[in-house]
């Protein structure tokens, strides 16, 4: 590390390129910044520098960089954002990794898939209503007492505990080439009601996600999540389901906390299959 | 989604509804019946290289339905290729490609699935027209021969495919099956791979490596199949043109007499061979000179 190495070359300042938008549906620019180099800074922290500064590399005083953060220890996924053309969390994103492999300067984009609020700010909703469409619970509401439920193996408890260290922060839909942007422009004559609908109904018909897969994967291997596994499935095959994937697998690629997004992809393509199978001659 | 300012009311169209299984159906009949007719085709044409007879015999076989030929080629071959080339382009326009920003090998083979798919239509178009024709009827064929289309005489089988692939200087043509053909071959070996993971059948990261080491086997295994077909197209000159062209003779002959090949003279090279004897009679013409090696019209 640079950090820790008297004898290496510090750079003095730290070009940071952020992309900037006013507000949901305008025009994104670049501004510049540049910071005084620290150690061991991530990316939020030059986030925070930038917002203090509140000027640009040539001076000119602008707003602060508008951002989202939560637990600031990766396990919330609101700081996702592309840094240097990659998504991740900004928190896990050390400055000093990220010099060694660009020296120049650091990129910070919003992420691609999800409508801009403002600056680095996406709103996420999409994603979310995602698990809903899958039912991504476990089917109880604890009212009545059942009694200790089913057992599991160790081989099940060993494939459903990766699965279930998704933060849905966004960077598997972000990167996948199947999974594209939904922007609706609110219109003159609709009320806040109609237009959630729409925008829901919009959502509904496009590509659920690899989160979504996974997660339907993790609640129909639980002893309890599976009674209703026929109905994830069937959501599964609905338009946007697990027919939009493109096996690109670039969701794995870039998943954070390394889950098996395309075993589950695999898993839910074979669940699906038999299904399929059976509910057609069953009819 | 381009349709998102359709009324919301509206019941999903039928292709909504079931794209699920639609999509299965594509994926499918690019493995059945659309890849595995390549191969038996590919494999049909490197018998070429072994010897014309082999290759005559082969396309006998395959012409031996006579009348219920159209039929197999529409229901098996052209009407499967239509549907899986229409989807797959909706398909590949469902996508945004981000091979460049995320280059992942896995990436980039899904960027290559769509061009070689893309590249793979305009070829087999070509080559259809170019060779096929297309439909059967003499006059659309009378037609389209002169513009260097429809060019492959089935009793004919070699010498009439050496001809068509001498046309345009002797390059074009080639260079286009070059790389018509070795698109195909990556789409479908990338196809069956994905295939694999679509339906379950492989599952695991090790289970898609090893199926990976098996299509990637499958892929040399076709790409030398198609070369060799390749070859047997493209190496013969135009002396060996006319000795092919002997053997076919003797062996349709034979078989009509044998009651082992349906006698159809639509089906020979009579156009090739009339348009070779006039070129020759201009040749001896302009000569002037009575050498000329002019073979007989038979």
């Amino acid at each position: 590390m640079i950090a820790l190495d008297p004898a290496a070359n510090r750079p003095q300042f730290i070009n940071v390129r952020v992309k900037r938008q006013d507000g949901p549906g305008q025009e994104p620019y670049w501004q510049l910044f540049k910071i005084d180099y620290e150690p061991e800074l991530n990316v939020i922290t030059v986030l925070q520098r930038i917002a203090a500064l509140s000027k640009t590399s040539d001076g000119k005083k602008v707003t602060p960089v508008v951002w989202d953060c939560g637990c600031l220890e990766e396990v919330c996924g609101a700081c996702t954002m592309q840094i240097n053309g990659r998504v991740r969390q900004s928190c896990s994103a050390l400055v000093d990794t990220l010099l060694k492999d660009n020296a120049d300067e650091l990129v910070l984009e919003p992420m691609s898939k999800f409508p801009v609020l403002r600056d680095l700010m996406v709103d996420r909703r999409r994603l979310f209503k995602a698990l809903e469409k899958v039912k991504a619970w476990v089917p109880v509401d604890s009212y009545y007492n059942m009694g200790p439920g089913e057992r599991q193996l160790r081989a099940a408890q060993e494939q459903n505990y990766p699965l279930s260290q998704c933060m849905s922060c966004g960077c598997c839909v972000d990167a996948c080439p199947q999974y594209n942007k939904i922007e609706l422009e609110r219109k003159k004559d609709e009320t806040d009601e109609e237009f959630k609908k729409r925008e829901e109904k919009a959502w509904d018909k496009a590509f659920v996600g690899p989160h979504a897969i996974s997660q339907a994967m993790l609640f129909n291997n639980h002893p309890t999540g599976k009674s209703i596994a026929g109905e994830r499935l069937d959501a599964l095959t609905a338009p946007g389901g697990i027919q939009a994937c493109g096996n690109a697998q670039n969701c794995v690629a870039v998943c954070p906390k390394e889950i098996p997004l395309t075993t589950s992809i695999a898993r839910a393509g074979r669940a699906t299959t038999i299904h399929t199978i059976k509910k057609w001659f069953e009819k | 989604m381009s349709d998102s300012n359709s009324d919301s009311n509206s019941e999903p169209s039928f292709f909504t509804k079931h794209e699920f299984a639609i999509r299965r159906l594509h994926s499918l009949t690019g493995i059945v019946p659309l890849g595995l007719y390549m191969c038996v085709h590919l494999t049909t044409n490197a018998s070429l290289l072994g010897s014309v007879e082999i290759f005559q015999r082969a396309v006998f076989l395959i012409h031996s339905p006579g009348p219920l030929l159209p039929l197999i080629e529409w229901g098996g071959i052209f009407l499967p290729l239509l549907f899986h080339a229409g989807l797959g382009i909706w398909i590949a326009k469902t996508g945004r490609s981000n091979s460049s920003q995320y280059q992942f090998t896995s990436n980039k083979r899904y960027t290559w699935q769509r061009w070689t798919g893309f590249i793979g239509l305009v070829y087999l178009f070509l080559h259809v027209m170019h060779l096929h024709g297309g439909i059967h009827a003499e006059s659309w064929m009378d037609a389209i021969y002169k513009f260097g289309f429809g060019q492959f005489s089935p009793y004919n089988a070699g010498s009439s495919l050496v001809n068509a692939m001498n046309l345009g200087y002797g390059i074009i043509w080639p260079v286009i099956y070059l790389v018509g053909v070795l698109a195909l071959v990556y789409h479908f070996v990338n196809g069956i791979w994905t295939a694999g993971i679509t339906w379950g059948l492989w599952i695991s990261p090790k289970a898609q490596a090893r199926a990976t080491k098996i299509c990637v086997a499958l892929g040399v295994v076709l790409t030398v199949i198609s070369l060799a077909a390749w070859a047997g197209a493209v190496f013969p000159g135009k002396e060996d043109v006319a000795k092919m062209r002997a053997i076919e003779d003797r062996m349709y002959e034979a078989g009509v007499v044998a009651g082992t090949v349906p006698e159809n003279e639509h089906k020979r090279d009579l156009r090739g061979r009339a348009a070779a004897t006039e070129e020759s009679a201009a040749a001896a013409d302009g000569e002037q000179a009575s050498t000329g090696t002019t073979e007989p019209a038979s």
